[in-house]
């Protein structure tokens, strides 16, 4: 099975590298007309197909919404006119941030974590809690 | 307000059920045996106790029209006990399971009853007259998991079942001799024993408290993900919704019409769900909402403190807020909630239902006062 279709599957990895290559653009013109939310929606938009990918999509993934979170100055201003489809997917990457143990990162995504908890509710932490598929 | 009356009957409770008539209310206080009470000139008095398990006590249903009650436990049996004069005698009925059963029911037409286990097995039971004897035919390699919970469609045949494998499945449970071949030739009377209808795979997390609406028409099941699933025209090619929880995951539901359901768990609080015109399903409110909003502190103390201690904060410490909000985590349970069982004449439409749960108390809802709630 993994001789006949790593090719493919190279393929689509490739494919995804490239996607996200060109959403990390998009977010650098995006923070450049200081619009760090518009940034922080096209991070996590489409979050799902990239998932499927391999270790190197998931961590270049990571690397993209890192970025635009670490942009994101008001808090409640961005929760606010963030859709609540994206709580899910942003509380994953907010762990994922906090597994980092970097200073910087923790302080501001701890900030992030209490608002959203607030917002969005328990539910959504026990969804990422319980989640095996979707591992960001 | 929806609660009509709480009693508190043991330190936990793991299961409850009914007699026929309402008079009397069988539960587990969470040990090796079942308590029956009884309306005693507006007392409830401890009237039977049934011992024979060795363990605890995870499932019981008390049939309506036959007045037995089938009890599953821990210790991989299940018995059927029989009203004999004034004494409940029990059939020990052999399952055949390696690990602890989890769950029962028995089915509308009370001929077979279903026990879900941790030994990744359903056995579905039935009686047989020439040997005076219930016999336990399994469901095997189906799930990949413990069991958690069994739902009897209508009817008779089809089995639903959840379990922590993520999946809920259906199943035919058709056994010669048993059931007659419907002869109207429903799809269900088609199948043979234990084959799978469909599988539902909509959770990646463990699934639990499974009902079918009264007509058999829907299908509706909770994940640990603090999701609910609805699932609509079971069948080859099923229409599935799933419905985001603000808050704690559910343990169990009940179907109070074919559009409402009521969800119960870990938010000590039943939720209303409820499906437009459209058939799209959504949560309506919490029968606790009152509460839960004046509550300066959203989540219990447990919560607050461990919140606390995470955002290196006083404000969520343990201020008089938060111990206040501990002593009010729902409006009458003060734990989770397990077990939702419904009350009053079997029909399509539900008024009035119980609640068990880990804090050891039995509460009875009622929705007549709920006007926003009525169709």
């Amino acid at each position: 099975m993994a001789g006949a279709e790593g090719g493919v599957e190279a393929d689509n990895t490739n494919a995804i590298i490239t996607r996200i290559e060109h959403k990390s653009r998009k977010i650098e013109t995006l923070l450049k007309q200081y619009k760090p939310v518009e940034a922080l929606k096209t991070a996590l938009e489409g979050t799902y197909a990239i998932l499927v990918g391999d270790e190197r999509c998931k961590t270049a993934h990571w690397l993209v919404v890192h970025r635009a979170i670490m942009a994101i100055k008001d808090v409640d201003g961005m929760l606010s006119s963030l859709d609540p489809e994206y709580h899910d997917i942003l509380m994953k990457y907010l762990y994922r941030g906090l597994a980092t143990g970097d200073r910087p990162t923790c302080d501001h995504f701890l900030r992030i974590h209490e608002k959203l908890t607030e917002k969005a509710g328990l539910g959504c932490i026990l969804r990422y809690l319980t989640d095996t598929v979707n591992i960001v | 307000m929806a609660v009509t009356a709480v009693h508190q009957f043991a330190q936990c409770i793991t299961c409850h059920a009914w007699s026929p008539d309402q008079s009397m209310v069988a539960f587990c206080p969470n040990n090796n045996e079942v308590h029956i009470y009884k309306l005693v000139e507006d007392k409830w008095e401890k009237v039977y106790v049934l011992q024979k398990h060795d363990q605890v006590i995870s499932g019981i249903d008390w049939s309506r029209r036959s007045n037995r009650i089938v009890t599953a436990s821990h210790d991989r049996n299940s018995y059927v006990w029989n009203l004999e004069g004034s004494e409940w005698v029990p059939t020990l009925v052999i399952l055949r399971l390696n690990r602890a059963a989890l769950c029962v029911q028995w089915s509308p037409k009370e001929n077979k009853f279903a026990v879900g286990s941790g030994a990744k097995t359903v056995c579905i039971c039935y009686y047989e007259q020439e040997n005076n004897w219930w016999v336990s035919k399994l469901i095997r390699k189906r799930h990949d998991s413990s069991v958690t919970s069994v739902s009897w469609h209508p009817d008779n045949i089809l089995l639903a079942t959840t379990s922590t494998d993520g999946k809920c499945r259906v199943f035919s449970t058709f056994i010669k001799g048993v059931d007659a071949k419907d002869s109207k030739k429903g799809t269900s009377s088609d199948s043979k024993f234990g084959e799978m209808i469909v599988q539902l795979d909509l959770s990646s997390s463990w699934t639990f408290g499974v009902k079918w609406s009264p007509s058999g028409n829907t299908l509706a099941y909770v994940g640990h993900n603090s999701m609910i699933y609805f699932v609509d025209d079971v069948g080859p090619s099923p229409l599935a919704q799933n419905v985001v929880l603000r808050d704690l995951p559910l343990r169990d539901v009940l179907f109070v019409s074919e559009r409402k359901v009521i969800g119960v768990g870990f938010d000590c609080n039943p939720m209303v769900f409820a499906a437009d015109e459209r058939g799209i399903w959504s949560f309506v409110r919490s029968l606790g909402e009152q509460k839960a909003l004046s509550s300066g502190s959203r989540y219990g103390s447990q919560f607050s403190e461990a919140f606390g201690k995470f955002y290196g904060q006083s404000k969520h410490g343990v201020s008089n807020d938060a111990v206040e909000a501990s002593r009010t985590r729902g409006i009458a349970h003060e734990n989770c909630i397990n077990c939702i069982m419904p009350l009053g004449d079997r029909g399509t439409l539900i008024r009035r239902f119980s609640t068990s749960g880990l804090d050891g108390r039995i509460v009875v809802w009622d929705l007549e006062n709920e006007q926003d709630l009525l169709e």
